[in-house]
């Protein structure tokens, strides 16, 4: 390079076409990309689909819906009649906003009789809801009021709340003494009974428990927290959804798979997540 | 030790010592997954390991290391003091505050997210807010490596930048840019979501934007190895650089065609036009050039040291070349990693043969391979350069650190072939177990046994590497006299402005921005999509 004569080493000489080539280069690929992948190809392949050459671009942006799937709006699925809740954006919101206050006051008034100030239950029959989750305290109670689920005593006290009402127990109850995520049942539990909670049964497409069932897992909102439950309310839930007598699950999962443990495996879930009324 | 010098071992031995740890966490997480180690751990506990196994090896092996690299490569390459040491190491210890608000939720349970950020899966903030802490420091360490470079400008007008500098600062540039895409799904998605600030999120939007970031990021941890190809491997080999230009055309290109092709992560999404998706991939098959372009130049180089050395015919170059030297013998087998490795990749870039591997072990292994193999390995022949000049010592074994390197390299491929295969055959990735009892799974036994044997040479390999480190801090202080950086063949006097800086190059990136993602991220904003339920790991 140092012996190129002077002129080629003055900076525009060598600078120019750098700029102008390295920018050609970009466009042009760049334009290749829109002629190919923009026009061309959806151009050729839309007629032989049927589409015109306008649908078939837009498409191709992005801007009309289609090929590879249907924007589809979650809310138009029908939801009966296995549950009525539906969880938008605003129920979260009214449920993030709910005011354990307000709900202490409803508690003593309504639930406190049965399910305790403190969410813990005042007989065998009757579930614990200290820190239950709030999404499913609030499912619970609107299929109760919606009639998705039926109970004698729980159908009459959940139609007489309103949906403010519901959020604020919820909030209530969750907010109180959080539930050890590992029950004390744990160590003393026979080891199929561990493996069906903690890995499930592959063979029989059973899905862990823990994989829903457990603060923080990955279920479903509404899923309900398991631990710390009393064994007889657990294994007549379990029965009932074999029986197709208990039916609010979304989707059916757990009908189905309750349908596939035996009587003695419900019976040693319903107890390794047991506390309280031995 | 000079203050500088303490800048490189510190990030350095950071990067290392979460290597060592994500190694073990890899090594029991092939364990689990194999047949001899099925029923041990729960899925949570495994996936709390792939959490810390990703982010310790994909967020802090590379960020602390290549900040580490590039104040090393400032100093020696520019041969100037480093500019604004009191700022670098304020960024060294926020990245560290960084990286202990990300271990610790995920120790506790709170941030078993993997290593991506999809949400509405959403970890406790801490974590994230940790992770933002660590890419702040990341900026930091970028306008160093930027203000470097501008100052040596300054001091030699008309001169070209050393390349192993402007291939530091190509990527504190391409990083920058990288980083805008999490950085706004952080902020403005994800962190909202996990306060609780929010209920609902729009997952597409998330992807696109991650999609922006998750791409260039692994030529940012790429990037590190190819300075060594060029600027460090012809010298250690005993010859020259053939060509100057080409690693400065070779760096410009992975800074204008890694940015706007993430959307290949997200082929099967609905949520884009096949015509965007289109030219994303016809940018991404560009980003091959540039790896071309390398391995030309480099083998080319080689030759010259070969024949230097007396070698003679079509290959006897190659049997010429000193393979006893760490650098030389990492790179010949970062060469057959990469072969493999890219011609994988090249599989994933197809559209249709992308649907099939997509959810498969393939991937996982491709980028094992790629990155865990290609990579690091130069992360190590980079280390066994750097330390000796930062320590003052030279290792009493070369053996030792050849047997490391074959190690990892005999490690990956057992560990990663298998790997691919069992993808082949259908094996998802991203669960905790596998069914052995299944016919089908069964059969593949064999092959992920032997994959974890691969795994466990790999441990050992990187136990060795951490035991050669620490032999470069014993021992008496010779001069280390030996030059690190090649010459070129022809050394340039004076190179065109747009292979001596960026300016240009940024524009284009941001007309190539401008039309791969405009238009893609403006379509949340015109039309919402239905959002998702936030799933807060921190919940209850």
């Amino acid at each position: 390079m140092t012996e190129e004569p002077a002129r080629q080493s003055e900076p525009h000489v060598l600078d120019q076409p750098w700029r102008i080539w390295a920018s050609v280069t970009v466009i042009s690929i760049l334009a290749a990309g829109v002629l190919l992948g923009v026009i061309i190809i959806p151009v050729v392949q839309g007629s032989g689909a049927g589409l015109d050459a306008y649908t078939a671009i837009c498409r191709a942006l992005g801007i009309l819906p289609g090929s590879p799937a249907r924007r589809q709006s979650p809310d138009r699925a029908p939801s009966a009649p296995v549950s009525q809740v539906v969880w938008t954006s605003d129920v979260l919101q009214i449920l993030a906003n709910a005011k354990p206050e307000r709900g202490r006051a409803k508690v003593l008034e309504v639930c406190a009789a049965c399910h305790g100030e403190q969410g813990i239950s005042a007989a065998p029959e009757f579930p614990h809801l200290a820190g239950q989750s709030g999404a499913a305290i609030y499912k619970q109670l609107h299929d109760y009021r919606t009639g998705s689920r039926t109970n004698e005593l729980m159908t009459a006290v959940a139609k007489a709340l309103d949906e403010a009402a519901v959020a604020d127990v919820a909030a209530y109850y969750a907010a109180q003494a959080k539930r050890n995520p590992n029950p004390p049942t744990l160590a003393t539990s026979p080891d199929p009974i561990v493996r069906l909670v903690e890995l499930g049964d592959p063979n029989r497409n059973i899905p862990p428990c823990a994989a829903c069932h457990r603060p923080g897992s990955g279920g479903p909102v509404e899923t309900p927290i398991l631990s710390e439950q009393g064994d007889n309310y657990l294994a007549l839930q379990l029965k009932n959804y074999a029986a197709g007598e208990r039916r609010n699950d979304v989707y059916g999962r757990m009908r189905s798979i309750a349908s596939k443990l035996t009587e003695a495996e419900i019976k040693g879930l319903a107890s390794y997540y047991r506390a309280g009324f031995q | 030790m000079r203050n500088a010098d303490r800048l490189c071992l510190a990030h350095s031995w950071v990067a290392f010592a979460a290597f060592l740890a994500a190694a073990v966490l890899g090594t029991w997480q092939m364990w689990v997954r194999s047949p001899l180690g099925a029923h041990v751990g729960t899925p949570g506990q495994y996936f709390m390991s792939v959490t810390a196994h990703g982010v310790a090896m994909a967020y802090v092996l590379t960020t602390f290391f290549i900040m580490g690299f590039g104040y090393f490569v400032a100093v020696t390459a520019l041969n100037r003091p480093l500019p604004g040491l009191l700022w670098a190491w304020s960024a060294f210890w926020m990245a560290i505050v960084g990286v202990l608000m990300v271990l610790l939720p995920i120790a506790m349970g709170q941030a078993t997210v993997l290593f991506t950020f999809y949400p509405p899966l959403t970890a406790s903030p801490w974590f994230y807010i940790g992770l933002v802490l660590i890419v702040v420091a990341s900026w930091v360490w970028c306008g160093l490596m930027i203000v470097a470079m501008w100052e040596w400008k300054r001091e030699n007008p008309g001169k070209p930048v050393p390349l192993a500098m402007f291939g530091t600062v190509s990527n504190a540039v391409m990083w920058l840019w990288t980083t805008v895409g999490v950085a706004v799904e952080l902020i403005f998605q994800v962190i909202p979501a996990a306060i609780g600030y929010v209920q609902t999120v729009d997952v597409g939007l998330a992807r696109t934007l991650f999609s922006w970031t998750l791409h260039a990021i692994v030529y940012f941890w790429l990037i590190p190895a190819y300075i060594a190809f060029y600027t460090i491997v012809p010298r250690a080999a005993g010859g020259r650089l053939y060509s100057d230009t080409m690693g400065r055309v070779t760096f410009i290109l992975f800074l204008v065609y890694s940015l706007p092709v993430g959307m290949h992560h997200l082929m099967m999404d609905p949520e884009h036009g096949n015509g965007t998706k289109f030219i994303q991939v016809l940018l991404t098959a560009f980003v091959s050039v540039p790896t071309l372009l390398t391995i030309f130049t480099i083998t080319a180089s080689l030759e010259i040291a070969g024949r230097l050395r007396g070698g003679r015919g079509l290959f006897g170059w190659i049997a010429a070349l000193p393979w006893d030297r760490p650098t030389v013998l990492a790179t010949g087998l970062a060469f057959v990693m990469l072969g493999f490795g890219g011609f994988g990749g090249l599989i994933n870039m197809g559209y249709g043969m992308n649907a099939m591997i997509h959810n498969t072990s393939w991937v996982t292994a491709h980028f094992h391979l790629i990155f865990g193999g290609s990579v690091v390995i130069m992360y190590f022949a980079i280390a066994y350069e750097m330390w000796p000049r930062l320590t003052g010592r030279e290792h009493p074994s070369r053996g030792l650190l050849r047997l490391q390197l074959w190690l990892w390299f005999i490690g990956m491929m057992v560990m990663t072939l298998p790997w691919h295969w069992l993808g082949l055959q259908g094996q998802w990735r991203r669960v905790a177990n596998f069914n052995y009892a299944d016919p089908i799974t069964a059969g593949w036994g064999p092959l992920v046994i032997l994959s974890f044997g691969g795994g466990l040479v790999l441990l050992l390999s990187a136990l060795l590497f951490t035991r050669n480190l620490f032999v470069l801090h014993r021992g008496t202080i010779v001069v280390i006299a030996r030059p690190l950086y090649a010459l070129a063949v022809h050394p340039p006097q004076r190179v065109p402005a747009a292979l001596n800086g960026f300016g240009l190059w940024n524009v284009l990136v941001l007309v190539l921005m401008l039309f791969a993602y405009g238009y893609p991220i403006a379509q949340f904003i015109i039309t919402p999509s239905p959002s998702a339920i936030v799933h807060r790991m921190s919940a209850q």
